[in-house]
């Protein structure tokens, strides 16, 4: 690569918390890779979503205090969560559509000092390896190839809709996430639900819907055979996995479905070992399926 | 099995197909020239009645304004099938009635005031702009089809009928605006939607359900309809933006679910921290230039009214 890739990088809160497991490790293949990663001390939170259902005009501006965080900082926005990535997506595709929205949204910054002038770029990491670090490149990084992996993509709703917000790929016929595990060595799987819902969204407001929904897309993934899943969403994460118990509950049936965030799987054919992957933060262990893989003695 | 009913099955048929030609074209020269059994619903195929939608390659679209050639290259195949989360009724006809029970749920009619019943009134073109995108469905079922909370709970109101809500509560003339936002507000409602966008990207019409079951929801808590998990979810949010810039899982769960139903998640946030990953709000740090944040929280309220959104130029 002629040039090194830099970001203001943006994980989201999830990833600071819960999840800060896909935190740690994205930054470890960053810095594996070559990927310079700098931090949005000041960044806000996106609102999730939920802040467009109190006040558009907020939440709006609040993204737009995000992106001008970004543009002093001369870089696109790298962020490691769908939900960061289409929540500030869209709040992006308005501002470039509707002139007057811009202009309002910035005469509320200007009251806190700040100007945003609508020329950041919003990527996700998947988008990053696939289309600024390239396939070719992180081929070349693999040490450990997942030979005997079948990893099932899970690519949730926010990495893929609204796509005229997005614009990266066909939410219909999505292929990256299988681009990059194939990369990697590891088998993808092809299964019905990988494009939909895992019902993180309404784990407070209708817990049954949420545990049906993600029962069923790891009953899907299961069923076509996949040994674990892959998710560039910690929220999804924070389903397929937490949530997993509740599942199999529900369904009267163990499912045993260890699932990665595509930093760690991408760490683990870079070399990195489980200890530094941070595995033993997940509720179902990857041990027996990277055994069984022969990925790990 | 009983007598007349047979597994579903797909049923292959080779025909030429010719630049411009549509699946609702390529129905037609199946049943003309193939099997007149085949059975599909359509009227004006110019996408405005909305009855030729059906399943093409796995995602719900008008029959009527989908190419064959430019669906083929994209996956080799043309598989048409009947609309999901619909019970099949023959073929490529699915049973409509549950759509309509749901859009009649939400009342498809203005209540004015009864003194102007019957007169002209005025109604200004930011007063149609709001409502405008509600207003151009053609209740295809399109969005209901592919809508991922529907499909985990069929009671769930669905976002062909929440768009319609729209369509009315955001109507200036509307008399019954927070009955209907307090009806919407109960289980099954604009609550329960799981914000997967699918009726948005699949919507033949850009009518943007989600969109609008986003403003029946900031309707709904600017109405201080705020007594149900959803509301509070999104109060929860607000709150802890404003005060650490960030999102705080653990108040938000507590603020949330309230305090007994909190308790009930303490087993599963012992498992959580059994594996590191229980969310505590006390150590929770807030962003730098929290100053900002509360400025804009401040200048946002201000001027809550003059925000407009992109689509439909509304206020709210």
């Amino acid at each position: 690569m002629s040039k090194t890739l830099k970001y203001a990088y943006y994980p989201g809160c999830a990833s600071q918390a819960i999840t800060k497991e896909a935190n740690s490790t994205t930054r470890k293949i960053a810095e594996i890779l070559g990927i310079e990663l700098h931090d949005m001390p000041k960044a806000n939170c996106c609102g999730a979503g939920l802040l467009t259902d109190y006040d558009y005009g907020l939440y709006i501006a609040l993204n737009a205090r995000i992106f001008a965080q970004a543009e002093n900082m001369g870089m696109d926005i790298m962020t490691i969560c769908s939900t960061c990535l289409m929540v500030m997506s869209t709040a992006n595709r308005d501002l470039r559509n509707n002139p007057e929205l811009f202009k309002k949204t910035n005469e509320i910054l200007a009251a806190a000092g700040i100007r945003y002038n609508g020329t950041v770029k919003i990527k996700q990491l998947l988008w990053v390896l696939v289309e600024d670090y390239g396939l070719e490149n992180l081929k070349k990084k693999v040490k450990t190839p997942l030979k005997n992996l079948y990893a099932a993509p899970f690519y949730g709703c926010h990495s893929l809709r609204p796509s005229d917000a997005l614009g990266f790929e066909d939410p219909e016929r999505p292929w990256s996430l299988e681009a990059v595990i194939a990369s990697l060595g590891a088998e993808p799987v092809e299964y019905g639900g990988k494009t939909k819902c895992c019902g993180f969204q309404v784990d407070l407001v209708r817990e049954d819907v949420a545990v049906e929904m993600t029962g069923k897309r790891l009953l899907d993934a299961k069923m076509q055979g996949g040994a674990c899943m892959v998710t560039p969403c910690p929220f999804c994460h924070i389903n397929l996995d937490n949530y997993q118990g509740m599942a199999e509950k529900k369904n009267n049936q163990k499912i045993n479905m260890p699932v990665f965030h595509l930093s760690q799987l991408v760490g683990l054919a870079l070399g990195m070992t489980a200890e530094e992957l941070e595995l033993s933060r997940h509720l179902v262990s990857a041990m027996d399926v990277l055994r069984e893989a022969n990925l790990i003695v | 099995m009983g007598k007349g009913i047979c597994m579903p099955f797909l049923q292959a048929y080779d025909l030429e197909a010719r630049e411009g030609m549509t699946v609702l074209d390529a129905l037609h020269v199946i049943k003309d020239e193939h099997d007149g059994t085949l059975a599909f619903r359509m009227s004006c195929r110019s996408a405005i009645c909305g009855s030729c939608a059906v399943n093409i390659n796995g995602f719900p679209k008008l029959a009527c304004k989908t190419q064959i050639v430019p669906e083929y290259k994209k996956t080799n195949a043309i598989v048409v099938e009947p609309l999901s989360n619909h019970r099949v009724i023959k073929d490529l006809i699915v049973d409509f009635n549950p759509f309509w029970d749901k859009i009649n749920k939400i009342e498809p009619w203005l209540n004015r005031e009864a003194a102007i019943s019957g007169q002209p009134s005025a109604f200004s073109k930011k007063d149609i702009l709001r409502i405008n995108n509600s207003g151009k469905c053609i209740l295809c079922g399109c969005c209901n089809a592919v809508c991922n909370a529907l499909e985990a709970d069929r009671d769930f109101i669905g976002p062909a009928a929440l768009a319609k809500a729209w369509r009315f509560t955001g109507d200036v003339r509307e008399v019954g605006k927070k009955k209907r936002l307090e009806l919407l507000s109960k289980e099954h409602g604009i609550w329960d939607c799981v914000r997967c966008v699918h009726c948005t990207q699949y919507c033949p019409k850009d009518v943007a359900p989600l969109q609008a079951i986003e403003r029946l929801r900031a309707n709904a808590m600017k109405e201080d309809i705020l007594d149900n998990h959803g509301a509070k979810h999104v109060e929860s949010m607000v709150d802890s933006v404003k005060r650490t810039g960030r999102l705080d899982e653990a108040a938000m769960t507590f603020k949330t679910l309230g305090f007994l139903r909190s308790l009930g998640m303490i087993p599963f946030g012992i498992k959580l921290e059994m594996h590191g990953k229980m969310p505590f709000p006390l150590i929770f740090p807030a962003i730098e230039g929290m100053d900002e944040v509360k400025k804009i929280y401040e200048e946002a309220e201000k001027k809550k009214s003059g925000v407009r959104r992109q689509k439909s130029e509304d206020t709210g």
